[in-house]
């Protein structure tokens, strides 16, 4: 039955190969700018941990001044600062409710891999603390994270990525090996499998920028004072000169992140913020209404409004696009099944139910459907790849970050999830297309075209 | 040959006009805004930058070594940069123009919390900032080598001391201080709590790719501040005589990094590169918006010619019979083109309403003016024009057809 409806549909479009073309090619069309928006669209507005989505949270404090004027988020004045002080870091660091918990914040260094003909480097660097890797499901190559105990008073280790371990060791397992990184020392107990989350949730300041290649612990900062590379923003008129008296100053610069695993201990932790401002708030700081947020990964997405509003544009007018083109083939659908209704007529007379038409028209038109998927996914690729070519590769030799093109790379990935969508997507265009001209087809009567025949 | 009957025929068969009408509705509401925002982009791009854009390169010294003195080898550098053959000048900066990356900070005419207060982008750079950058000084005067603050231990001191003269953009002058010159007037610095003498202002520099939105000309307030940058990164940008920039830029890729010991240059690039791979993903973006929009019009005309096509062939007969009884050539053309034109001006009625809709919310979206009319008109008119354009043929088709195609057949 399908093989002879299949056989129909391409008599059908053996009749008219113009029309056909026409069709499938804006459906083509039409599927395949869905998809470049949608791949592109996905990779700002994916969650990149949603599996833990319910247990990570940001923590954000309001410690902004109480003149209204000072430091608002211009389109959503409520949000505190999405940065924390150094002090503020610390003293809620040392909680033990969460199940885990990670201070944090971007700096640079300067590696030497001290190998003949390899040039130093700066590799962007997350300073953090020891549950990072095993609170965000960081995969390893080699080895793991360090202790708690390599914190505070720091031990002399890092964490490299693969691209890192790459240039500096040639691929090799480099655990327990040394590695020198601006002029000291270092023993790396880690290697990072690819791990690119995207958008680089944990710190949202550069959404957009590949993880780091090196990670040091947190102790280091004061050990070696060393400078934050992401944004500093200072909320007051503290005196900042010095290394010490910015770690002192309003200024915000850190993330935290804790692992909550019920709401009751998500309760507890946040009277547990309260509570320390409201400690905060005898000393005189903290001078606005109680506005302490845990923010879960997607919430805190939306809240640092990663995907922005272009892109919205362009996968909105994509998809008018799309509805253009259904709208195009209903209508030429329409007018064909028309034109060809007096084969129809002559095979109910010969005994085709009205179903039997149905089907086959249906058939017919979510065939198109589907090559028109098949020639979308096509284009989608084409124009992705070129793209890729024009667009993100040269942004991505720009930088100096070895993991750049990686990262190009997913963003202009069509993966297993766009091709489902593209059949899918073909699928309902067709029945959408092909619901109506095949109804109309049904319901006429055979003998008003017997009869002019 | 009168409507009437042209809308009593159409009566007789909808859904298909229908469906035309709608595609058109939904065309001209993209299109209108689709050129819109490609109109917005293309005059934000060609704003002038102020830069002597094509004669500007720039190179990234990072000490690394433990004994690194960034005072020492900044002064050194600048020695050696200024000196050198086909340069014009040359300068340190905390950030680089046209990425809209650096600090920034509120500015205010009146002391702290007592006046409205504008953000700006401020430039800690050394005394040859306005050479080196091409900028025009269109009163006051530039820098003293004497005023320039020496760098601070950390980059958290960047300011911290902040220089009594600073150089001012136009703009930001106007912004600070109306109507006054601003010349040697005073602006105070939040939240860093300090004030500095305005000696100069420019006419013009863009800090960041001018962006969407109300606080348009945002790039354009910048004040550069007479400090030399905190390192160890040290940032040099170096303007070169007239087409001499690439073969500065080799000397310095080659000889400059081993001048100093200590630290390695991690990149030297032009900044007429950087310019255009700041505004390139708008530029893709713009050009993607476009392609689409092409793409629609052209998937909406062929619907159009589809459709008449398909109603010429169904109304062969008819249309022989009336030729039959008298129709002329020119009176069939006609009909054609006006049930056509009948079908089009309902879409764009019904896309002009949907076209303003779209128009509004894309305005609080982007924050930009709404969309003026004479897109929607320039979309009517096109739409027209297309619409027109591919009935013509099967309209021809149709007063082609010979009288006695009523004689074969009984209907």
């Amino acid at each position: 039955m399908l093989w002879h409806d299949v056989r129909q549909a391409w008599w059908s479009f053996r009749r008219s190969p113009w029309l056909t073309v026409l069709i499938i090619g804006a459906m083509a069309a039409g599927i395949g700018a869905s998809l470049i928006t949608l791949t592109l669209y996905h990779a700002r507005a994916g969650n990149p941990i949603w599996w833990k989505n319910d247990r990570l949270f940001a923590v954000t404090l309001d410690n902004r001044l109480a003149d209204p004027k000072s430091d608002g988020n211009s389109r959503h004045p409520e949000y505190p600062p999405f940065m924390l002080t150094w002090r503020d870091a610390q003293a809620i660091y040392r909680s033990d409710i969460p199940v885990r918990s990670a201070k944090m914040f971007a700096s640079g260094r300067v590696i030497d891999p001290q190998r003949p003909g390899v040039p130093m480097f700066r590799a962007a660097t997350r300073v953090t603390s020891a549950d990072f890797f095993a609170m965000f499901d960081v995969p390893f190559l080699y080895g793991t994270g360090w202790p708690r105990t390599a914190d505070e008073t720091p031990e002399p280790v890092v964490v490299i990525s693969r691209a890192i371990n790459d240039r500096v060791f040639g691929g090799a397992d480099s655990v327990g090996r040394s590695i020198n990184v601006s002029g000291r020392q270092f023993r790396v107990v880690g290697v990072i499998d690819r791990w690119m989350p995207q958008p680089r949730f944990y710190d949202l300041s550069r959404a957009f920028d590949p993880s780091e290649g090196l990670f040091l612990p947190f102790g280091w900062t004061t050990a070696w004072e060393l400078p934050a590379a992401g944004p500093i923003r200072c909320l007051s008129n503290d005196q900042v000169g010095s290394f010490k008296e910015m770690l002192a100053a309003e200024c915000v610069w850190l993330q935290v992140w804790v692992e909550l695993a019920s709401d009751e201990q998500r309760a507890r932790y946040q009277q547990f913020l309260d509570n320390y401002v409201r400690e905060q708030k005898e000393a005189g700081r903290f001078p606005r209404p109680l506005n302490n947020r845990l923010a879960d990964v997607a919430t805190w997405l939306d809240m640092n409004d990663v995907v922005g509003d272009k892109s919205r544009i362009l996968v909105a007018v994509a998809l008018l696009f799309l509805v253009v083109c259904v709208l195009n083939t209903l209508g030429l659908m329409l007018a064909r099944f028309l034109g060809a209704a007096p084969i129809s007529g002559l095979r109910r007379a010969l005994g085709a139910t009205r179903r039997d038409i149905v089907r086959q028209h249906l058939t017919e038109v979510m065939l198109m459907g589907l090559i028109g998927g098949i020639a979308g996914l096509g284009l989608a690729k084409a124009g992705l790849w070129l793209l890729h070519v024009l667009l993100f590769l040269p942004m991505a030799r720009q930088s100096i970050n070895p993991q750049a093109q990686t990262l190009a790379h997913s963003m202009t990935h069509l993966d297993g999830l766009m091709v489902l969508a593209a059949l899918a997507i073909s699928l309902i265009a067709g029945l959408l297309a092909g619901w109506y001209p095949a109804w109309r087809i049904g319901r006429l009567q055979p003998a008003s075209f017997l009869k002019s025949q | 040959m009168n409507l009437r009957h042209i809308v009593h025929a159409m009566a007789r068969s909808k859904t298909g006009p229908l469906l035309i009408a709608a595609q058109i509705a939904i065309t001209l509401a993209i299109l209108a805004n689709v050129v819109y925002v490609i109109a917005i982009h293309v005059g934000l791009d060609r704003r002038p930058s102020g830069l002597d854009l094509d004669n500007i390169f720039w190179v990234v010294s990072q000490g690394h070594a433990p004994d690194y003195d960034h005072a020492r080898v900044t002064q050194a550098d600048l020695i050696y940069l200024n000196s050198m053959p086909g340069v014009v000048a040359a300068a340190m900066s905390s950030a680089l123009p046209q990425t809209g990356m650096g600090w920034m900070l509120g500015l205010s005419p009146e002391p702290e919390g007592e006046g409205q207060i504008t953000p700006a982008f401020v430039y800690a750079m050394t005394e040859r900032a306005v050479d080196t950058l091409g900028l025009r000084l269109i009163a006051g005067r530039t820098l003293r080598a004497e005023a320039v603050v020496p760098p601070g231990q950390h980059q958290e001191s960047q300011f911290a001391h902040l220089a009594p003269e600073v150089v001012i953009t136009q703009r930001l002058a106007e912004q600070l201080f109306g109507g006054e010159s601003a010349l040697g007037k005073t602006i105070h610095f939040s939240p860093v709590n300090r004030a500095s003498t305005v000696v100069g202002i420019v006419e013009r520099l863009q800090a960041a790719p001018p962006l969407f939105g109300s606080a348009s000309d945002m790039e354009e307030r910048v004040v550069i501040a007479p400090e030399v940058p905190s390192g160890p990164a040290a940032l040099y940008l170096v303007r070169t005589e007239p087409g001499r920039r690439d073969e500065v830029m080799a000397h310095v890729e080659k000889d400059f990094g081993p001048t100093q010991p200590g630290r390695y240059i991690e990149r030297i690039e032009t900044l007429a590169n950087t310019a255009a791979s700041m505004r390139a993903a708008d530029r893709t973006g713009a050009i993607a918006l476009g392609t689409v929009a092409t793409l629609v019009l052209a998937v909406t005309a062929l619907g159009i010619f589809g459709l008449a096509a398909f109603t010429v062939t169904s109304r062969t007969r008819q249309i022989g019979i009336q030729r039959a009884v008298g129709a002329r050539r020119g009176d069939i053309l006609r009909y054609f083109l006006l049930e056509n034109w009948l079908i089009n001006t309902v879409g764009i009625a019904a896309g002009s309403a949907l076209a303003l809709a779209v128009g509004v919310q894309l305005a609080t979206m982007l924050s930009v003016p709404r969309l003026p009319l004479i897109y929607v008109v320039s979309g009517v008119l096109c739409l027209w024009m297309v619409g027109l354009a591919a009935v013509v043929a099967p309209a021809k088709l149709a007063a082609a057809v010979p009288p006695a195609v009523a004689t074969r057949g009984v209907v």
